[in-house]
């Protein structure tokens, strides 16, 4: 393994030295191939991320990003097309209105919104594939655990 | 105050004499259990007069009060685990979120025809027969407000 996949495969650093676990739903036509392209590319994602394939962002609810809150993840995140190139036709759009949404729950109760979040890449994108999972990975590491009743 | 002459004209051609003898009812009182709802919104395509209709908010507690084993129960159970408070009051729904707006009904505007309550698939919405003397005690109360 050389320096450079070495430092692919750290994790932000969190202040308690616990690694936040994050459920990240990747859409087939955009975010999957990103991520085939990155796996090609031989960059690794960070190790807190849990992918689960979606036909389309489309699919995606409310209850799939807070199920996942509540089960156990300190975080979610949904990757899909760019806007208006949805395979089919305006999933995506319908995700980033769920998304919304989601988080408006989450502030209402009293929990960081930035625990749910969106991204959007082209299939060809796997560098943008990575920095949204980076991102994400930082994010949340830099939030404390999501508590449990 | 009685009806007006005209009024009890009308009621005496009603069949059978007194009117509606079988229900003793001739219009109905809404009674919504927004905990029922799944905010399907065919209580508001089915009304005449626009008296029940999709709103633009959204109420969380009606996720913790809905039924377990339903879908929104479901999503009030995860809100309720990772909840740090009671949720602080209803929150705007984005345009394209459907399901989860709360149903807004208007007492002036209906006129009691029950739609809503047939179209429900849920039983969230109710429509309770008003009795014949009811309705004219509140057409008598009406009528002394006016004069």
């Amino acid at each position: 393994m050389t320096s450079a996949a070495a430092e692919n495969t750290q994790v932000a650093e969190t202040e308690d030295g616990v690694e936040r676990k994050i459920v990240a739903f990747f859409c087939r036509e955009c975010a999957y191939a990103a991520a085939d392209a990155t796996g090609n590319a031989r960059v690794s994602l960070p190790t807190t991320i849990r992918s689960v394939l979606v036909p389309c962002t489309g699919r995606v609810s409310p209850l799939h990003l807070l199920s996942a809150l509540a089960d156990g993840a300190d975080g979610a995140y949904v990757a899909g097309c760019l806007e208006g190139q949805c395979h089919y036709r305006e999933g995506n759009l319908h995700a980033l209105d769920r998304i919304e949404f989601a988080q408006a729950l989450l502030e209402s109760v009293g929990v960081e919104p930035e625990r749910v979040q969106m991204f959007t890449m082209s299939a060809a994108d796997a560098p943008r594939f990575v920095a949204a999972a980076r991102k994400m990975d930082e994010t949340i590491s830099n939030l404390p655990p999501l508590k449990r009743n | 105050m009685p009806l007006t002459a005209r009024g009890e004209a009308i009621f005496e051609r009603l069949p059978s004499g007194a009117p509606r003898e079988s229900t003793g009812a001739i219009g109905c009182e809404i009674v919504r259990h927004e905990e029922l709802c799944i905010g399907c919104g065919r209580c508001a395509s089915a009304c005449p007069t626009g008296a029940t209709v999709k709103g633009q908010i959204f109420d969380p507690m009606q996720l913790y009060a809905a039924p377990p084993d339903s879908r929104r129960g479901a999503l009030g159970a995860a809100l309720r685990t990772i909840a740090r408070h009671q949720p602080s009051g209803p929150i705007e729904v984005p345009e394209r979120v459907s399901a989860f707006r709360s149903i807004v009904y208007d007492a002036s505007k209906c006129i009691g025809c029950g739609a809503c309550a047939r179209t429900c698939p849920t039983g969230a919405v109710e429509a309770r027969p008003v009795p014949l003397t009811e309705i004219r005690r509140i057409a008598d109360a009406r009528r002394e407000e006016v004069a």
